[in-house]
């Protein structure tokens, strides 16, 4: 059992007087977790992310970070452990230069010059965004400034990092190199939470899914338990991942080794 | 090109757009102290005005102009389109001081119209040449600032000069705003070519009056989205940029020197 980092309680959440987003959501966190969120779109997703980091801020919903009871004020502090990477980075970007922009939020975290040119500087090395450093933000690729808005948060240092469908509008290269960093993050011991459509992608990725449906938790589970609930996945307007689907076909055929369940192509060809 | 590659993938009704700001990201002064920059390019400026003598405002044309294509590294005839507008203006006006318009023939020359004469002196015509030299002086020398350093620097620059916060602060929203709006404006007015939208005449107006509403609500939306995302990274109602130092050198300060001594001695000699 993992030690837990946050835990929701009954959060709901209107942006409308009798139009509930969120209705009594509870989802207790456990750390270094990789945890993939699902849903449709209006599903709620986003605002729940936008309440756990504390842009959105709910009038009934308890929070525990580390055990402890976040109240009021302190609700504020959550965004300096929970970073939220958005989706459209064009949104997020806010200084005229690459180093600038890195340097936003721990230059908001108040911290001493030194330090922010130290988290800058590795933020921008972990992005691998060294060469980009003088560049104003409007004359990056689309790639480039997905990589700035994760170099953003790195250089906050949260525990817990929130990514809005981070795969959408990116090439495969770019996707795949995301698909590493990630990788990367978690060896680090980061707790990942990825809000996404592409169910092959969590398929692959994740170790946990949470499938939101109109607003509530539809079902929270281990990849595969959550992948096996058919009804569950029609009602949420997913479907199987490619790969669950192909091990199931060849499992008929008597093709591949029982209870395998590749998750990449690579693990499908050794099953076989 | 050289600073095209420097900067990477954009497009070309951006690299349009954002013309003057673009050479100042990829000037290769840019790295000099931003309030050098601006306080030397206003200290020329005014030297240029006070001193007011047709040598001085010459000398400073070909020198800035120098810097402009050396320095920010513009080319000859990017430079020139870059100017022509205000060149523009400059031969209206002093073209109106030159010459005059008389019911009677009078002046050095004149042309006879059909009811009044164009004339022109020639003591109007040097003093309207030395207008003309010495506004071209102090153009050159504001381009050279634009064009030396970006928007922001140069409202980082006013920050130190203690301007209102609010009013930096609106400036740097609206100079990263520009080029959003710019881009999704770009985008608007593609997607509605695409279907028609500039068919005609009058689909045109209707299209455009579209674009502009359309424009204002998407604009209202990103400042929403934006608001949420300065907030999840801290943004407590006050910016706090991070600001690069760049320490002025010894040899920049005395260049200016020299170059003022050199502009003084042409005012006083000749």
């Amino acid at each position: 059992m993992r030690e837990e980092i946050l835990r929701v309680e009954h959060l709901t959440y209107e942006y409308q007087p009798g139009y509930p987003a969120l209705k009594d959501v509870n989802l207790s966190i456990g750390r270094g977790e990789k945890i993939a969120v699902m849903g449709s779109n209006g599903a709620g997703k986003s605002t729940f992310f936008l309440n756990l980091n504390g842009v959105l801020q709910a009038e009934t919903g308890e929070f525990y970070y580390c055990g402890e009871k976040i109240t009021g004020k302190q609700r504020r502090n959550l965004r300096r452990h929970i970073g939220f990477v958005f989706q459209d980075a064009d949104n997020q970007m806010i200084a005229s230069t690459v180093q600038a922009e890195v340097a936003f939020g721990p230059m908001n975290l108040k911290l001493p010059r030194e330090e922010v040119q130290e988290q800058v500087e590795r933020a921008l090395a972990y992005m691998n965004l060294q060469q980009y450093r003088n560049r104003p933000l409007h004359y990056l690729s689309g790639g480039e400034k997905k990589r700035v808005s994760i170099a953003d948060i790195i250089a906050m240092r949260p525990e817990l990092i929130l990514f809005d469908e981070p795969t959408s509008s990116l090439d495969p290269y770019s996707a795949n190199r995301l698909e590493q960093v990630l990788e990367d993050l978690s060896k680090e011991g980061k707790t990942l939470l990825i809000s996404t459509h592409d169910v092959d992608f969590a398929y692959r990725w994740a170790e946990r899914i949470v499938v939101f449906d109109h607003g509530k938790i539809l079902a929270d589970g281990k990849t595969l338990e959550v992948f096996c609930q058919e009804q569950m996945l029609c009602q949420a307007h997913l479907k199987k991942p490619e790969m669950l689907q192909v091990y199931e076909t060849l499992r008929k055929k008597g093709l591949i080794r029982e209870g395998s369940y590749p998750r990449q192509a690579g693990e499908l060809a050794e099953a076989m | 090109m050289k600073k095209r590659r420097l900067l990477g993938h954009q497009h070309t009704h951006f690299y349009k757009a954002a013309g003057i700001d673009y050479y100042a990201c990829q000037s290769r002064i840019r790295h000099w102290n931003g309030c050098y920059k601006v306080c030397a390019a206003v200290w020329i400026l005014i030297l240029c005005l006070i001193l007011d003598h047709p040598w001085v405002s010459a000398f400073v044309i070909l020198t800035v102009g120098a810097i402009n294509l050396i320095g920010n590294g513009v080319s000859f005839w990017e430079y020139l389109s870059l100017i022509k507008v205000p060149i523009a203006f400059l031969v209206m006006g002093c073209g109106a001081i030159a010459f005059g318009i008389s019911p009677d023939p009078k002046g050095d020359w004149y042309i006879r119209l059909p009811w009044f004469f164009l004339y022109f002196t020639v003591e109007a015509f040097i003093q309207a040449a030395e207008l003309f030299l010495k506004a071209m002086g102090a153009i050159s020398v504001l381009y050279l600032m634009a064009l030396s350093t970006p928007a922001s620097e140069i409202v980082m620059v006013m920050r130190k000069m203690h301007m209102p916060k609010l009013l930096t602060e609106l400036m740097y929203m609206m100079y990263r705003f520009i080029f959003i709006l710019t881009e999704v404006h770009s985008n608007l007015k593609t997607a509605a070519i695409s279907r028609l939208g500039d068919a005609d005449f009058r689909t045109s107006c209707v299209t455009f009056g579209k674009i502009g509403a359309n424009l204002l609500i998407l604009s209202l939306k990103k400042a929403n989205t934006y608001y949420d995302a300065m907030v999840s990274r801290g943004y407590d109602g006050e910016f706090f940029f991070w600001e690069e130092e760049k320490p002025v050198r010894i040899w920049q300060i005395l260049s200016l020197g020299l170059y003022t001594v050199v502009l003084i001695c042409l005012e006083r000699n000749l």
